[in-house]
């Protein structure tokens, strides 16, 4: 693995050609390189946050479930988990049948949950209230992200972010600012053709369009400039995970679906030390407004699995400990079922939280099924006091210079 | 990231009709903007046609369309039969990039992705091909027609009461999903409505429902009671809905600046003051969307060096105009297969709210397969493409001379209108002189060598960083 790891430093600079560019290069590359843990330094293994992204708004109420609560079962006539089939965790609270892994991890003591997140005048369109959670402000414009400005808040200079997606899918707002992340889908196929009748030919083909997209060439608009450094940006990843895809195996067998495929390949970079101190992967599918209770049961059984297998792979590794894993939703959903056997959007829902260094159990009691607000669970933990916690505590960053204003801290570390 | 404000714009001088004058002259560069925004690029002959006739009548006739466009309708529509029936997504997608290269009105299919996007329907939860077809034809009818008639016939199209769950929306157990897009997505915006009108309008779309594959409502499940919208209050139905929203000004506002977005500029942020008179006309003109689509193209804003390049062009349009520039034949099954992972998978929005594109179509991923596509498109080898479309016999066809640098001067003027900074100039001409000195197999034909020579500069152009704007 050292081995591996200096020739990856290597292929790094020699991707990113610093030397070429001399003066003019530009400010995220040198950024990005000296954010690259360098190896005669103890404490260069960094720790490493993980965001699992549940788009469609979870229904949170039965995935993390107050079972001894009567109002659940009165609640959900159709959709209600059955008590010979839930995950128990302690008296009241249960999960979905369908994360047994996720309730293996939590004997391990290697889950928290957070009860009740959310944020004051909950907003109910899934677009507003993602851009809410992913930028950590209530209002407008949304702009860039929290992980973004995390990435250009590090001490040691800029960190660097992976978004893990399919082929086109766009990077998320959360990691907008002013370090541009890649996405990436997989290793192999991430090659920039040419077909050149020679190899010089191929080579000098290369160099031409390298030259030809490089920042600061003539007069350039934002935009301009924008593509410019995502070209720039994508040549240099292409040298670098050329170097990487050479031998990999993970150490457990990954369960199949796409989940899975995407955090096995973050447990891929971070085994090779990419030096990015951020992950965003995300799973689509939660707006369950009709017929939720097989879909709900398949999106909850993927999660859990991949999870499981991601945390046993890490483990395996012994990178379990520098690696914390966070997942949310943009909101809840309604308490009381709708009339499609499905549920409408709601607020409140729990955080869940995993890694081998955290403080297990649960935080904060489960909302009241009686004290709602237009048939929505209310909050009490506000989302950004959990994203301060893990900057303060787990990463390192001022969370008054991120979130740009104080939150209190949960105990989840 | 990359929003400016538009408080310096003013509003009167920019919708006013561009006169071209000694200062603003009417220009290739000019004809290349129009047709990279109101058409799929410009061919050589078309730029050049352009640059002849000037601006209103080049926009007259990007608004009707060439002669020919009923009877191309008729055939591709028959060629659609089978999809009707169902067959499969890729056949549907390819489908529709023939009628995209071919059809005679390009800024009608322009329009209709237009559409597409903004009542964006997936299959993937509509599961059925023939439905997601005819939704597309309800687009195409509507797409330079009227806003209202649209919003109406979209709210009762089979694909649509799928995709937002409105067959599930029974009195007494009402479902949101529709009424709530209605009003964030499809026609006013977030702030123009509370939840409590979101809760009464889905109320008004109980019992809407399909039957024998046609909209139908169901009277039983219709809740006809009173509801209490925008604080009206009424015993409304879906439709009374509708027309409430189209009556809101903020409706007209909210098109103004999606129109604004997809014609102007991605990078300007228009306030209620710049759109203002956008706003007007589609309201006085009762939604005539080609009607302010003209207004916007003939404009002095449209024109302004302000928002030259100020798009990053989407990968379906990037895809067509390359071949269309190329004036080149392809497969349209495989540019559809091909075209999948660039991001833009048609009848396949991420979401509702469809693809927020911009500066986000661009990441490391579909960059390098944008350069990868252009180098299939520009090489005779790729297996998926093969000579079908060809630099070379597009040069041959529209220049005489075919002397290298010559070719080179010729690609940049049809590609980016000559608009390339100096570095990058000469940049291209390093290119060219390798290409000259370096060696070739002793078997290869000077016409050969010189083919290979062209078709790498092509493909040089095509990865220009300013070949990714519009």
């Amino acid at each position: 693995m050292f081995t591996n790891r200096r020739s990856f430093l290597q292929s790094t600079f020699a991707g990113t050609g610093l030397v070429a560019y001399g003066l003019s290069s530009p400010t995220f590359l040198t950024k990005a390189a000296a954010a690259t843990p360098r190896l005669d330094e103890s404490g260069s293994k960094e720790t490493i946050l993980v965001v699992v992204q549940l788009t469609g708004g979870n229904d949170g109420l039965n995935t993390v479930i107050p079972f001894s609560d009567p109002l659940y079962a009165a609640s959900r006539p159709t959709l209600k988990q059955k008590p010979a089939e839930i995950k128990k965790l302690t008296k009241d609270i249960a999960l979905h049948p369908a994360m047994s892994g996720l309730a293996s991890l939590w004997e391990e003591q290697a889950v928290s949950i957070v009860q009740g997140v959310g944020y004051p005048n909950p907003n109910q369109s899934h677009f507003t209230s993602m851009d809410i959670w992913q930028s950590a402000r209530l209002d407008g414009p949304y702009s860039d992200g929290w992980l973004g400005r995390t990435l250009g808040n590090f001490k040691k200079g800029a960190g660097t972010g992976y978004h893990l997606g399919s082929k086109g899918e766009a990077s998320p707002l959360a990691l907008n600012g002013p370090v541009k992340c890649a996405t990436l889908s997989n290793l192999t196929d991430f090659e920039l053709q040419t077909r050149g009748q020679s190899n010089q030919d191929r080579r000098n083909q290369l160099k031409s369009i390298e030259d030809a997209a490089k920042p600061g060439s003539g007069s350039s608009s934002p935009l301009l400039d924008y593509v410019q450094r995502t070209a720039t940006g994508t040549f240099s990843t292409v040298k670098r995970l050329r170097d990487l895809a050479k031998d990999y195996r993970p150490s457990v067998p990954y369960p199949a679906n796409a989940l899975a495929e995407r955090l096995k390949l973050a447990a891929q970079l971070i085994q090779a030390e990419v030096g990015a101190r951020i992950y965003y992967v995300e799973q689509d599918g939660y707006d369950t407004h009709s017929d939720q209770a097989g879909s709900h049961a398949r999106l909850l059984g993927d999660l859990s699995s991949a999870l499981t297998a991601f945390y046993q792979d890490l483990k395996a590794n012994g990178q379990h400990k520098r690696v914390l894993i966070l997942t949310f939703s943009e909101f809840g959903r309604r308490v009381k079922e709708n009339g499609s056997l499905g549920t409408d959007h709601g607020a409140a829902a729990p955080v869940i939280l995993l890694g081998g260094k955290l403080k297990p159990g649960l935080v904060g009691a489960h909302p009241k099924l009686d004290k709602l607000d237009d048939g929505n669970l209310r909050h009490h933990t506000d989302f950004r006091s959990i994203y301060a916690t893990i900057l303060d505590q787990w990463l390192q960053v001022s969370s008054k210079e991120v979130l740009k204003s104080g939150f209190g801290t949960v105990p989840i570390l | 990231m990359f929003l400016t404000y538009s408080a310096a714009i003013d509003p009167v001088w920019a919708w006013a009709p561009y006169v071209p004058d000694a200062k603003v002259p009417w220009n290739l560069e000019k004809a290349g903007h129009l047709f990279r925004r109101a058409a799929w690029g410009g061919t050589w002959s078309e730029l050049q046609a352009a640059v002849k006739a000037g601006p209103q009548a080049s926009i007259d006739q990007l608004l009707a369309g060439r002669e020919g466009l009923k009877s191309f309708q008729e055939r591709v529509d028959q060629l659609a039969t089978p999809l009707a029936e169902g067959i499969d997504e890729l056949r549907l997608r390819a489908w529709w990039f023939y009628v995209m290269l071919n059809s005679p009105h390009p800024l009608l299919e322009r329009m209709t992705l237009f559409w597409h996007n903004h009542f964006a329907t997936s299959n993937a939860k509509v599961q059925d091909v023939g439905r997601m077809y005819k939704q597309n034809r309800l687009l195409r009818t509507h797409a330079l027609g009227r806003f209202g008639p649209m919003l109406h016939e979209i709210s009762e199209d089979p694909a649509m009461l799928v995709w937002l769950d409105t067959t599930s929306n029974k009195k007494g157990k009402p479902n949101e999903n529709y009424a709530r897009e209605l009003m964030e997505l499809f026609s006013l915006g977030v702030g123009n409505y509370t939840e409590q009108d979101i809760r009464q309008a889905a109320r008004a779309f109980t019992g809407w429902e399909i039957k024998s594959d046609r909209f139908h409502i169901n009277a039983s499940d219709h809740d006809d009671g009173e509801k209490e919208v925008f604080n009206k209050r009424n015993n409304f139905n879906g439709h009374q809905i509708v027309d409430l929203c189209l009556e809101k000004p903020a409706c007209a506002v909210f098109l103004a600046r999606k129109l604004f977005r997809y014609f102007v500029s991605e990078t300007i942020a228009p306030d209620d003051t710049l759109l203002a008179p956008v706003a007007k006309r589609l309201r006085d003109s009762g939604y005539d969307i080609g009607a302010t689509v003209g207004m916007i193209l003939r404009s002095n804003l449209f024109f302004s060096h302000e928002v030259y390049r100020t798009k990053v062009k989407a990968p379906v349009e990037f895809a067509i105009s390359c071949i269309h520039m190329l004036e080149g034949r392809v497969d349209s099954i495989q540019l559809a297969d091909i075209l999948d992972p660039l991001g833009q998978r048609l009848f396949a929005p991420p979401s509702v709210k469809g693809w927020d594109g911009g500066p986000d179509w661009l990441n490391s991923t579909t960059m390098l397969l944008r350069h990868n596509l252009c180098l299939a498109l520009t090489s005779t080898e790729d297996r998926r493409f093969y000579n079908r479309c060809d630099p070379v016999k597009m040069i041959q066809k529209n220049l005489r001379s075919v002397s290298t640098s010559e070719v080179l001067q010729f690609l940049v003027d049809l590609f980016l209108q000559g608009q390339v900074p100096d570095a990058t100039r000469s940049q291209l001409s390093n290119r060219l002189k390798q290409l000259e000195q370096q060696k070739y197999p002793p078997y290869w034909s000077k016409e050969f060598v010189q083919e290979y020579q062209i078709r790498s500069l092509c493909h040089l152009v095509m990865t220009l960083p300013e070949f990714q704007l519009a």
